[in-house]
């Protein structure tokens, strides 16, 4: 399944609203949406993952380094509702200890607020 | 219409002093037409208009001797009579175009009568263009130099095609020779130490796989054990695991995290191995047992595969969620311990033995894993790994994974 990616702010940050599979055939997609906002010298990044049904090893592996790349820039990066099977995954690889999650995207945003 | 025999087949070549090209990269000198036609005058007279156009010209008085003719000379274009004994031009076009040799070939086939229907019979039957007797010189000359046109584009593509497909070939050995390779790198089945054995199955996904298992001898009464699968599918991967299982040796390990405790070497390769600039990373589960105290230490990263299969029948997966390597440079990975009893099983795995989908998507599971390696406790060990894949495989529909499949065994002597 392709990938639909869409942008709007927030207060402090952008939301990237995705529909589709973050995996290896939309990883060029996933990362050029992502860099053109963290090269706009947006600091504060939150993921919303509440359309995405799949994320394979691949897109996994992104997310980890979409994380790295924005604490580069003092930044962070955030997840909003992630699906039971994204949920899933994310917890086996522990990967909140990187990506705080969240159920909703005020709590998203105060969180940012605490970070910054 | 007069009949010919095939002794009336002959070739000539055409001087190359017109000059003339025929539209497609080749010269019009060094392109052949090949002319079938009972009619010795026709034959003589479309012959001798080609040869002006430039063309080397064959010629062939029946069916059976153009067939023969195409078959043996491949010309680029030919041009076939509709109406001849024993074998017509449609039959001709349909005996060609059965042909995998020849199927390909341009042929123009030519009649008294153009009438729309005939036209049509003559195309479905396999010719490429039709061209009436009464025809203006200027048309033939247009009509010939299109189907020269054709050929030459045909010709190019299929010279492409044999170039990929040659490339192609050369590649694939290339892989099966580096997929050698990595089978090279897999310990042996068998006795590991006296009372504990070990069994394996592995099973790349594409050519090349990105996981990888091996054994390490610490000393006479410990081994380790790993299970490693790099992210991605294919060349590269394979050989990050390669390099990473170089680093993953015994001298190495020694040399460079000075311990063999599970915990210390995932802490060691979190630093060594950082995710690439595309996010690659691995994941992997690191064991140590320790034979005389039957004390299992283990770490994981990222890596869930760890099975438990207890003798008393009790079954769990050790693995606790942790970051895979390279997710976080500063992480520490700790080794947690479990104590071993005679007949127990531990089973290394990849992921790509469970997350086995459905025809209709649905994954088999960990879950129906472990049902599978209940069933087969009473098996011998490398049974029970085949138990397990053959329920996969029966669980996806075919035998074509989507992920490598690679799982290590060992079970303590009971």
């Amino acid at each position: 399944m392709s990938m639909i990616t869409k942008e709007r702010p927030v207060s402090n940050g952008v939301v990237l609203d995705i529909t589709g599979d973050l995996t290896y055939a939309n990883r060029e997609q996933f990362k050029t949406a992502v860099e053109r906002i963290r090269q706009r010298g947006v600091r504060y990044l939150i993921l919303n993952m509440a359309d995405v049904r799949f994320v394979d090893s691949s897109g996994l592996g992104l997310l980890a380094l979409v994380s790295q790349n924005f604490k580069l820039s003092q930044g962070q990066v955030s997840m909003l509702k992630p699906q039971s099977y994204v949920r899933e995954i994310m917890v086996l690889a522990n990967i909140q200890k990187l990506i705080p999650v969240y159920d909703n995207e005020q709590e998203a945003v105060t969180g940012f607020k605490q970070a910054a | 219409m007069e009949r010919h025999g095939t002794s009336s087949v002959d070739c000539n070549d055409s001087s190359r002093s017109t000059g003339q090209t025929s539209g497609s990269d080749k010269t019009a000198a060094q392109q052949t037409a090949l002319i079938v036609d009972d009619e010795p005058v026709s034959r003589a007279g479309m012959a001798a208009r080609l040869k002006r156009l430039g063309y080397r010209v064959l010629q062939a008085g029946d069916g059976k001797a153009g067939l023969e003719l195409l078959r043996r000379e491949r010309p680029d274009l030919t041009i076939l009579d509709w109406m001849m004994p024993e074998l017509d031009g449609p039959s001709v076009c349909e005996l060609v175009r059965r042909d995998p040799e020849v199927f390909s070939s341009q042929i123009i086939l030519m009649t008294g009568h153009d009438q729309p229907e005939q036209i049509a019979e003559g195309l479905a039957r396999g010719a490429d263009d039709f061209l009436s007797k009464a025809a203006s010189p200027q048309e033939i000359t247009a009509r010939v130099q299109a189907g020269m046109r054709a050929a030459g584009l045909i010709r190019r593509l299929e010279h492409a095609t044999d170039e990929i497909r040659r490339k192609q070939e050369a590649i694939e050995r290339e892989l099966q020779s580096a997929a050698r390779y990595v089978v090279s790198l897999l310990p042996a089945p068998g006795l590991l130490l006296p009372g504990l054995e070990m069994a394996s199955a592995y099973r790349p996904s594409s050519a090349l796989g990105g996981d990888l298992f091996n054994v390490l001898r610490w000393d006479e009464h410990s081994l380790g054990l790993y299970l490693l699968d790099a992210s991605g599918h294919g060349v590269s991967p394979a050989l990050r695991s390669a390099s990473f299982s170089t680093f993953l040796r015994d001298d190495n390990l020694l040399h460079r995290v000075g311990s063999s405790d599970p915990g210390a070497i995932l802490t060691e390769a979190n630093r060594q191995f950082p995710l690439t600039e595309n996010g690659s990373y691995f994941t992997i589960v690191f064991a140590r047992l320790d034979i005389r105290t039957h004390t299992l230490f283990y770490a994981t990263a990222g890596h869930n595969g760890l099975l438990l299969h207890r003798r008393s029948g009790e079954i769990c997966y050790l693995a606790q969620p942790s970051l895979p390597l390279g997710f976080d440079g500063g992480n520490v990975y700790h080794t947690a311990d479990t104590q071993l009893s005679p007949g127990d099983r531990l089973y290394l795995m990849s992921d790509g033995l469970y997350e086995v989908p459905s025809p209709t998507g649905e994954l088999w599971g960990q879950a129906r894993l472990k049902t599978s390696m209940r069933e087969a406790a009473a098996k011998p060990l490398a049974d029970a790994l085949s138990h397990a894949i053959g329920a996969a495989e029966q669980w996806l529909g075919h035998q074509q994974f989507p992920d490598d499949i690679a799982v290590m065994g060992i079970e303590l002597a009971g």
